[in-house]
């Protein structure tokens, strides 16, 4: 039974299109920018940009969650969010180990999100066609959120590890088990939001105000982790980086929360009508 | 075989015990998971409510990020910073119990903000008062699990191969889906339902037909918390301790590389007992309260 799903074709203001332009070119750039600077300065001080980066790949995730399971999908939105960010470990793994192995370790960013992509819209095809979902944006959906869950992976890897080596992440992300803090914070981080906001009034800012809060929530946990890898000072700089993410947008979704709510008071008895 | 392996062990079932407990209450003070759905529902077919709408995920995937973060913390004071086994533990749990607040509270807000066509208001002292106790149930839980990871990684031997945050993860996994399955149940089906006959399953027509007053006032998910740790909660404890305990006793029992054979053969064992048992249990139920009276055609269906 699908519990209190919105109506098919979610009201959205922002173009589906533009956000996944945004959402993919943004965290490519800010991942390499991250990495220039950390390469240019000699230090790995600059890896919260990384992480910052992955917020990109987040409000695609997010977007894509809203618009898949608006057709239905109630009790399976966690589900479509692990399943993301299940396709964006293989995908990295893949885009960094196969530019290791060709000689341009730099561009396992563009190969994984390539891979990811079409692994994604290949995934979204079976869905379709051999289980029938017949959800009519599946592909497409599939399509953005392996692409989101990708970004996430490798922006916050790259926020923990301050490098785009292969051996590096491997040591210092899948090594120590810091994976699973980027796996599970990052797929709330895509899943939550239409999750929380889940109901026939849900919104589009809304929705995506909470994505990125909660993206900084995870980047306040890969700072701590960072304070492991990376040592104190970045580590620190990424939690306060975090902190302040979180803390804008969490005020952001209050009050947006204040605006489309029914009503919202202090206490008091059920609504008169319901009396 | 040793005496401070086995010590170890009966450690970590008390431990699962106390976090399966306080998993399941947790879950049931912020109507989490299944129940979730019934709650969710109330407002929609006209029953607005002053329960708390928490919902996280999946019990599995929230208690898994809770216990990931404690576990993270702990694993980076331990080695990174050379802290106490306890104090990280603590500080993780701590760390685990304000992420924990804030996506609750993000999402009581969203979802009964997403229901503003039914009048489904926001309460702000629902969040004042109730969110508090939700954190600190995900603290002795993230605590809980976060202190079997280490100790399977760090003192009992042979040591766990794999790092704190991934047996946190794989933990946090477990007691979700253990929570989810045996407390629930509890909440769901007894306390959202409390007039609801044996063996009507739930009914269609009753979907978010929910209990919304108490003996005195209107019911708060306070209440649901007191209901759900007489029984609910234990259960989940004993189901989830009983997993932790069984499974690391056979294979400290039986050591996993010379006595394989025997430390399969005791798992098995478990299966058939439990299932016996479980069969057991349904059949003694069914002759003591069944059968529902519309099979009789007392009542029409």
């Amino acid at each position: 039974m699908t519990v209190g799903g919105g109506a098919a074709g979610a009201p959205q203001a922002l173009d589906p299109k533009k956000i996944r332009i945004y959402g993919l070119v943004g965290s490519v750039i800010g991942i390499y920018l991250a990495w220039i600077l950390n390469s240019v300065t000699g230090t790995n001080i600059f890896s919260f940009v990384g992480a910052l980066a992955a917020l990109f790949g987040v409000v695609l995730g997010a977007n894509a969650v809203r618009r898949v399971c608006a057709y239905g999908i109630g009790t399976g939105v966690p589900s479509i969010g692990m399943l993301a960010l299940g396709m964006g470990v293989v995908a990295s793994l893949f885009g960094l180990n196969l530019a290791e192995q060709l000689g341009v370790g730099v561009l396992g960013v563009i190969i994984a999100l390539v891979y990811s992509v079409v692994f994604g819209y290949v995934i979204g095809l079976i869905a379709n066609r051999v289980m029938g979902f017949n959800i009519p944006i599946m592909e497409e959906g599939l399509f953005d959120l392996s692409g989101a869950g990708t970004m996430a992976i490798l922006g916050w890897s790259f926020a923990i590890s301050g490098s785009l080596a292969y051996a590096d992440i491997v040591k210092d992300v899948f090594n120590t088990g810091f994976l699973a803090i980027i796996f599970i914070c990052g797929g709330l981080a895509i899943l939550h939001p239409f999750n929380a906001n889940l109901g026939p009034d849900e919104k589009q800012d809304r929705t995506l105000v909470n994505g990125v809060m909660v993206g900084g929530m995870a980047t306040i946990a890969t700072g701590i982790c960072a304070l492991m890898t990376l040592g104190f000072a970045a580590g620190m700089l990424e939690i306060v980086v975090g902190f302040a993410v979180w803390y804008y947008f969490y005020v952001w979704y209050f009050r947006l929360a204040k605006r489309d709510a029914s009503a919202v008071v202090g206490t008091g008895l059920l609504p008169p009508s319901a009396l | 075989m040793d005496a401070f392996g086995m010590g170890l062990v009966a450690a970590m079932g008390a431990l699962a015990t106390v976090a399966g407990a306080s998993e399941d209450i947790e879950s049931d003070i912020g109507s989490q998971s299944n129940p979730n759905s019934q709650v969710q529902l109330a407002a929609q077919v006209g029953n607005p409510h002053r329960i708390y709408n928490k919902a996280i995920a999946g019990e599995p995937p929230s208690n898994a990020l809770w216990c990931t973060t404690a576990a993270i913390m702990a694993y980076v004071l331990i080695e990174g910073y050379h802290m106490p086994l306890l104090f990280a533990v603590a500080v993780g749990a701590s760390l685990a119990a304000l992420f924990n607040g804030v996506m609750a509270t993000s999402a009581y807000l969203g979802r009964n903000a997403s229901q503003a066509r039914f009048n489904q208001w926001i309460y702000l002292d629902i969040i004042r008062y109730t969110t508090p106790s939700i954190m600190a149930h995900v603290w002795i839980t993230s605590f809980c699990i976060t202190l079997i990871s280490t100790i399977q990684v760090y003192v009992l031997t042979p040591h766990h191969p794999f790092p704190i945050p991934v047996i946190a993860l794989i933990w946090g996994l477990t007691v979700g889906a253990i929570g989810s399955s045996v407390g629930d149940i509890h909440y769901g089906g007894e306390r959202e339902f409390q007039w609801r006959l044996f063996g009507q399953g739930l009914n269609t027509m009753l979907s978010g037909q929910i209990v919304r007053k108490a003996e005195a006032g209107l019911r708060n998910s306070i209440d649901n918390a007191w209901f759900c740790a007489k029984f609910g909660g234990p259960c989940t404890g004993m189901g989830f301790g009983l997993t932790v305990f069984l499974d690391n006793w056979r294979t400290t029992v039986f050591d996993p590389v010379t006595h394989a054979g025997a430390a399969i053969a005791m798992g098995l064992f478990f299966v058939i007992v439990m299932n016996l048992y479980n069969f057991y249990c349904e059949l003694s139920a069914r002759r003591k309260y069944g059968p529902y009276p519309g099979y009789k055609g007392d009542i029409a269906a």
